[in-house]
Formats: C-alpha cells, sequence, structure tokens
C-alpha cells in the first residue's frame, strides 16, 4: 500500500480563509480553534537533531505553548512538552521521553533558536453524516511562506483520509509536501540551509594545485571556523564553541609548522605566534569546561557516603570557569586580537606570487602531502617503537603530539585520497590516540585537582570535601595507569602488517 | 493492560453509561483507553457516533481471521478508541460453542492489545451466557451497576454465587450502585441495608439524573458536553476508586 501524502501546499496566492471557505461547499467541517502562533525552530550550531532525523519545534501563543520533537522526513510526533520556555541544556529538561531523545544526540550543546516563524493555525474537524469526526487538519497560514495543511488521519477512518486527500489532489490541485521544507524555506530566507555548520574538515583539494594554493585554502577554512565560533565563545553559549575554535587554532598552528616551506618564513614566524598566544589563553577555560563536563562522572565514581560532600567542588569550578570565561572574553574582545586576525585573514586573501619565496610552494600539493605524512608516520613509528614499559611519561606525550600532527596531516589532504582507505587510515590512528589522549588527560585532571584542594583548604571547605577529592584522585591515578597499560596493545594493533601495508600504498604512491 | 468489563444480569441498569463515561475519564487521564461494544444493540457504538458494523462479523472476529487492532475506530475523544459492535453479535454465544475452549477466546484475541492499551472496558449484553462465561475470564475486574430495588439483592447474590461456583479467582467483583433516586424513599433505605450487608459494593453512587438521560441525544459520553454536576462528580469518584481498587 503506498502511503499518503500528509502535508499538502496551497498555492501562494491562496489564504487559509479563501481555502476553507472554497473547503466548506466540499466537505463537512468544524473549525475548532484559530490561533496568532508563532513558531521557533531550535537545534544546536552543529545540527545534532537535524542529523538525528529530529526537528524540534516550539510554538507560542495565548493558549499552546508547546515544544514538538518531530520526524524531519513524514513529521510526527516524537515527544512533545507543554513549557513555557525551552531550556538550553538536555539535562534542564523534566525526565520523560522528551529528554531521553534529546540526551544522546545533544551531549553538551544548547539547543538554540535558527529561526522565527509567525503564522495563523487553524484546527479543523471534518465529520460525517452522523456529525462523528473522521479527519483532523491543521491549517497553517504564514506570513512569509506558502501556507500549508498537514493532514491527522484518525484510526479506522482510513477511507475517510484516502477522499479527502483525493480531494486535495485532484480538486484543488494541491501538491503534496515534506514536513521539513518548511523549516528549509524559513533558512533559505536567511540565506542558511541546514547542516550549514559542521566541526568536521571538508577541505576540496585538487592533487595538482600548487602547495602554496592548498595550503592557502587549508588556512581559508580554519580561519572560517575560527570566525563561526567566536561569538558562541565569547558568549560561552556552550562549551562546544571553545573546544571548536580552540581546535582550528592547533590545526593552524599544525599547518604551520607542518605543512613546510609553502609560506615564506618570516610569514611564518609573524603568525605563528599569535595562534600560539591564542592557544595558550583559550587552555584554561577549556580545562576548567572539561572538569566541569566530567563532573557527573567524578560524583559518580565516588562511595555513596561520599558523594554529597562533593558538591563544593562544582561551585569551586564554577567560580573558577566563570572568572577564566571572563578574562578569555575581554581577550577576544580586545583590538589587539582582532588587528592579528585581519593581518591574517588579509595575507591569506592576497593573490599567490606567481614564484614563491618559498622553497616548496610550486611542488605539487599531492607530493608535499605525501611527503610531510609519510615522514611524520615514520617518526610516530620510531618514537613509539622506543616506548617500553618503563619509559617516562614525556615519551608518551611527544608520542601524543606526534600522532596529532600526522592526524591534522591526514585530515587536511583527505580529499587528495581514495576515500574509504584514507577513512580507514584515520580510524587506525584514531584507536591508538585516544589511550595517549587519556593518559594526558587523567593524568592532568589528576594533577589538577591537587591542586584545587589546596586552594579550596584555605577558603575552609569542610574536610569531608578533600576526603571526595582524595578519593577522586586516586580513581583519576587508577584510571591513568590503565591507559599506560594499554599503550603496548594499542601501539602493536596501530603497527600490525596491514596497517602498514595500507599506510605505504596511500602515501608512497605516484600521483 | 487492565480489562474491565461492566456486567449485570440485568438491562438497562447502566453498564453502558458507566464503561462509555469511565472510559472517557481513563481517557482524559492521558490512559490509552478502548471501549468494545459487545451488545449486538450497539448503544456504546452509538454514543461515540460510530456505525455498528464489524467487517466479517462475529464468525471472521471469534475465528480470529481479523487482528481486532484493524477494526478499531477512533473517538472524537483523545486517547480514546472503540471496537464497535455488530448486529451479527446476537449470534456471538453459538458462534463460541463452535470452538475447542470457548471461554478463552476473547481473552485471547485481546492479549495482542495489551501494548497498545491502558485500559479495555468491555461494555457486555445483558444475561449469563457462553459469552458472559468467556468475558469473566478474559477480566480483571467486573464492574456490576446496581439499581437500588428489592430485586437487586437476590441478583447480586446470584453474579457472587455464580463467581464461587465456576471458580473464577482472578476476576474482582466491584458492585456499585448506580441509577440511585435520592427521592426516592425505598432507594435511601435499600442502600443502607445493602451496603451493610455487602461491605464491599464502592462508596460512589450514579445518582440518576437527566444530564446522564441526555448522553442518547448528544451522542458522547457526558464530560464532552458537562464540565461540572453532581453527575460528573460521581463518575469521577467512581473512577478513583476504581483506580484505587486495582491491584
Ligand atoms: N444514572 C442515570 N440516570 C438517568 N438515566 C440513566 C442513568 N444511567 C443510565 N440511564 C439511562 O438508562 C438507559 C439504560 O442505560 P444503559 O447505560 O444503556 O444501561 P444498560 O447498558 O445496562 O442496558 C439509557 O437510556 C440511559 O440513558
Ligand atoms: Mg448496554
Amino acid at each position: 500500500m503506498t502511503e499518503n501524502p500528509s502535508n499538502f501546499e496551497l498555492p501562494s496566492n491562496l489564504s487559509a480563509k479563501k481555502f476553507i471557505s472554497k473547503l466548506t461547499k466540499e466537505v463537512d467541517l468544524q473549525i475548532v480553534t484559530q490561533q496568532y502562533t508563532i513558531k521557533t525552530f531550535y537545534d544546536t550550531f552543529d545540527w545534532r537533531l537535524y542529523n538525528a532525523n529530529m526537528i524540534c519545534e516550539f510554538n507560542h501563543s495565548q493558549i499552546i505553548s508547546r515544544l514538538a520533537l518531530n520526524d524531519n522526513k513524514k513529521g510526527h510526533s516524537i515527544a512533545s512538552l507543554d513549557i513555557e520556555n525551552v531550556p538550553s541544556f538536555s539535562q534542564e529538561f523534566p525526565d520523560g521521553v522528551f529528554k531521553q531523545q534529546i540526551t544522546p544526540p545533544l551531549e553538551m550543546r544548547a539547543l538554540l533558536p535558527l529561526c522565527h516563524l509567525p503564522y495563523e493555525t487553524y484546527l479543523i474537524n471534518i465529520l460525517n453524516k452522523d456529525q462523528k469526526i473522521v479527519l483532523r487538519l491543521q491549517i497553517d497560514d504564514y506570513e512569509f511562506l506558502k501556507n500549508r495543511i498537514q493532514l491527522h488521519p484518525l484510526k479506522g477512518y482510513d477511507k475517510a483520509l484516502q477522499k479527502f486527500t483525493s480531494l486535495l489532489q485532484d480538486k484543488f490541485e494541491l501538491t503534496p509536501s515534506t514536513y521539513s521544507t518548511v523549516l528549509e524555506e524559513a533558512l533559505k530566507q536567511q540565506g542558511r540551509k541546514p547542516k550549514d555548520y559542521s566541526s568536521k574538515l571538508a577541505i576540496k583539494l585538487k592533487p595538482d594545485m600548487r602547495a602554496d594554493q592548498a595550503s592557502n585554502l587549508i588556512y581559508k577554512h580554519l580561519l572560517q571556523a575560527i570566525h563561526t565560533n567566536e561569538s558562541g565563545t565569547i558568549a560561552d553559549t556552550d562549551s562546544e564553541f571553545l573546544h571548536d575554535f580552540r581546535v582550528a587554532v592547533r590545526r593552524t598552528r599544525s599547518g604551520l609548522s607542518q605543512i613546510k616551506n609553502t609560506l615564506p618564513a618570516e610569514i611564518v614566524a609573524k603568525h605563528a605566534s599569535f595562534f600560539a598566544w591564542l592557544g595558550q589563553i583559550t587552555g584554561p577555560t577549556r580545562d576548567l569546561d572539561v572538569y566541569l563536563l566530567s563532573y557527573p562522572q567524578y560524583k559518580d565514581v565516588l562511595p555513596l557516603t561520599l558523594q554529597d560532600n562533593i558538591a563544593p567542588l562544582h561551585d569551586f569550578l564554577i567560580q573558577k570557569q566563570k572568572q577564566a570565561q571572563k578574562e578569555l572574553a575581554e581577550k577576544l574582545k580586545s583590538p589587539e586580537y582582532n588587528k592579528q586576525l585581519l593581518a591574517w585573514e588579509e595575507y591569506l586573501n592576497e593573490p599567490l606570487p606567481k614564484k614563491s619565496a618559498a622553497s616548496q610552494a610550486d611542488q605539487t600539493i599531492f607530493e608535499l602531502a605525501n611527503q610531510r605524512i609519510w615522514k611524520v608516520y615514520q617518526r610516530v613509528l620510531k618514537e613509539g617503537e622506543a616506548i617500553t614499559d618503563s619509559s617516562p611519561a614525556e615519551a608518551l606525550h611527544d608520542l601524543r603530539k606526534t600522532c596529532k600532527k600526522l592526524r591534522y596531516l591526514m585530515e587536511f589532504f583527505q580529499s587528495l585520497y581514495p576515500e574509504t582507505n584514507i577513512k580507514l587510515a584515520i580510524k587506525s590512528l584514531k584507536g591508538f590516540q585516544s589511550v595517549l589522549g587519556d593518559f594526558q588527560d587523567y593524568e592532568v585532571q589528576e594533577l589538577s585537582i591537587k591542586d584545587f584542594s589546596d586552594e579550596m583548604m584555605r577558603e575552609q571547605v569542610p574536610a569531608n570535601t578533600l576526603l571526595a577529592m582524595g578519593v577522586l584522585v586516586q580513581y583519576l591515578d587508577t584510571k591513568k595507569c590503565e591507559a599506560r597499560n594499554h599503550f603496548s596493545q594499542q601501539f602493536s594493533l596501530f603497527i600490525e602488517a596491514k596497517n602498514k601495508t595500507m599506510f605505504k600504498q596511500l602515501f608512497t604512491q605516484k600521483a | 493492560m487492565t480489562i474491565i468489563a461492566t456486567y449485570n444480569i440485568k438491562g438497562g441498569v447502566g453498564k453502558t453509561s458507566t464503561a462509555v463515561n469511565l472510559a472517557f475519564l481513563a481517557a482524559r487521564n492521558n490512559y490509552k483507553t478502548l471501549v468494545w461494544d459487545l451488545d449486538p444493540q450497539g448503544a456504546s457504538s452509538y454514543y461515540f457516533r460510530v456505525k455498528p458494523k464489524v467487517k466479517g462479523g462475529s464468525k471472521e472476529l471469534i475465528a480470529g481471521d481479523r487482528e481486532l487492532d484493524g477494526l478499531i475506530k477512533a473517538t472524537d475523544f483523545e486517547n480514546l478508541d472503540l471496537l464497535p459492535a455488530d448486529f451479527s453479535f446476537r449470534n456471538l454465544d453459538l458462534v463460541l460453542d463452535e470452538r475447542k475452549k470457548p471461554t478463552q477466546r476473547l481473552k485471547k484475541l485481546l492479549a495482542p492489545l495489551a501494548k497498545e492499551y491502558d485500559f479495555i472496558f468491555l461494555d457486555c449484553p445483558p444475561n449469563i451466557s457462553l459469552l458472559s462465561e468467556a468475558i469473566f475470564e478474559a477480566s480483571d475486574l467486573l464492574l456490576s451497576p446496581i439499581i437500588p430495588t428489592t430485586l437487586s439483592l437476590r441478583t447480586l447474590e446470584q453474579l457472587k454465587k455464580y463467581i464461587k461456583d465456576n471458580n473464577l479467582k482472578n476476576i474482582q467483583l466491584l458492585p456499585f450502585f448506580s441509577m440511585a433516586d435520592r427521592r426516592k424513599k425505598m432507594h435511601r433505605e435499600i442502600i443502607e441495608t445493602l451496603a451493610q450487608q455487602h461491605p464491599d459494593i464502592l462508596q460512589s453512587i450514579i445518582p440518576y439524573a437527566s444530564d446522564i438521560e441526555r448522553m442518547g441525544w448528544e451522542r458522547m459520553p457526558l464530560g464532552g458536553y458537562t464540565k461540572r454536576s453532581r453527575s460528573v462528580e460521581a463518575y469521577q469518584s467512581l473512577w478513583e476508586e476504581l483506580l484505587a481498587s486495582i491491584k
């Protein structure tokens, strides 16, 4: 059985009122309500609900104020909630289906309004001879979009539905539409479209591009990410803005040092120090964000008898994060920051010289990519193989940094390689990078908690709070050792023969 | 899922009014609710303005040839559905009699609906028959309206004896007074004596009231056209007592 379309568009010159009066001649109908409503679509900055095939809309009028989570194709309701204001974070929602549905995709990201649409909505019942309702309709008369009809069929009244659908299609010649077009068209008016931001790198390069031209493209792309995340970082809308901002900064720095000899040395020197400074000033806030995000986990690992005692740590972290955030925001609003970022942008927008001063600028990007990735890959192997169970922590930290360089290079140059293979290569590195990352993170957290306990002691927190923090330090230390112990196993997976062959095939081939 | 049968050997005692009005309240309290109109006269179908017609009639229904789900109609009220009656239900007894385990039949037919509904109300025809046996097997609660007359005492005792004789341990009998007229001295007296002799009779009393009688004119549950009245309160109180007695 083919499914009946449940959404229709009215022609642009047909108002809901006019349509209803025409409809009255064809069927027995009853207008239940007519309300001026404002619809606001919500999603995270990086479209997490949309990516999970959901659309979140808030409809507010004098009689209803409802947040709905709908399937983005068919428009059917997944969950809804009658609330006056839309919370920003999943943990602020009341327990229930709505919260259950949004928590996994949202994670730490805030729900943000995408666009507002004023409209007049009519709820209409279609009746049969017995004055029994056989179909419900919603007709939305938008101020700036084509008007729409949505059918809400009733169980056991398929014939009525089919009859009415034919009436709309044959007599009124309406075109079926999909639910998501409302959002798409509203965004279009703002010059936007769904999924127009993702933190993933997607830079299209051609193998025979000049190296300096290609690296320029990469830097422009990263600069765009810095710009895009800047205001959310300053406003601290959610912690991911700063995170993505920092990733773009780190990638830029990595590019400047790893895509060697494509920019003149004095240019690199001039801008590298600015990005190093950016990395540095954003660090403290990010660290505190991480502790706050881990806080529920910190609490969970404590024995039940100590779980309430850790609360002062939360207050302490909040205070510290606020302070760090304030300082960061000031720096990102400073003339100095804007001047330096503008200088970098202007440099990137200059036309490329016919013959660059940099020694490898005239190479093709494919040659350079192969050469750099292969070299850094060799370094990873060398550093990794030198690590034994008794090697100092520094050796692992150095390797972690080298791995990151390799990862960024592979991501910059992804589009130059066959998609499945480069993805596999990145994936093999990812698994092994994550133990190194854990090792570092747990160590930093362990040391920070220790430092905090000193500071908090001076603020005279209760003894049991410090006790709980002691237990936490123990836990972090155990996790750190676990990560250390997993290293050799993960590394041996990474250097398996099939991976080695894959890297060799990918990065030593000729164009 | 809780299955509630409104049952009495006699007709015209308020079985249908009770099933329809309590189902309305259940649905309004966000319980997914179904009314199954088992009476060939189709009174509850009429109240919901649904045609008393079932494709394939009682034969195919009892045979299990059609899934009940496909025969269900949405009512005009949210969360409230109806499985309509059909004229052929007058021979339900005969059709049941042709099956191997006739008394287990309804229970089996209803089982797949467990995930769809929180409450199912079976609006039963009067009399004791094979169908009522099947209803007793399928139900968790037997809600029995009693009009306060001298005869009703005997009817209640008959029903209790029947439940005992047939060893129906899983069913909970909940008798309550229906169509009680406060102006009639006899009604007041009988309510008093019966309540003493049978402490299991529910506290809530549905009064004899013109707004309940009007349901047939309005063709919808009482709550659909009356927001507040003594009758509305009486059904509300009966609903709460019923909810509280569900184990
Ligand atoms: N509490 C009441 N007060 C007044 N009339 C009632 C009351 N309950 C039912 N009636 C009317 O009495 C008649 C029989 O009621 P009904 O619920 O159909 O009984 P049953 O299903 O037991 O045959 C109907 O016309 C109904 O409108
Ligand atoms: Mg009846």
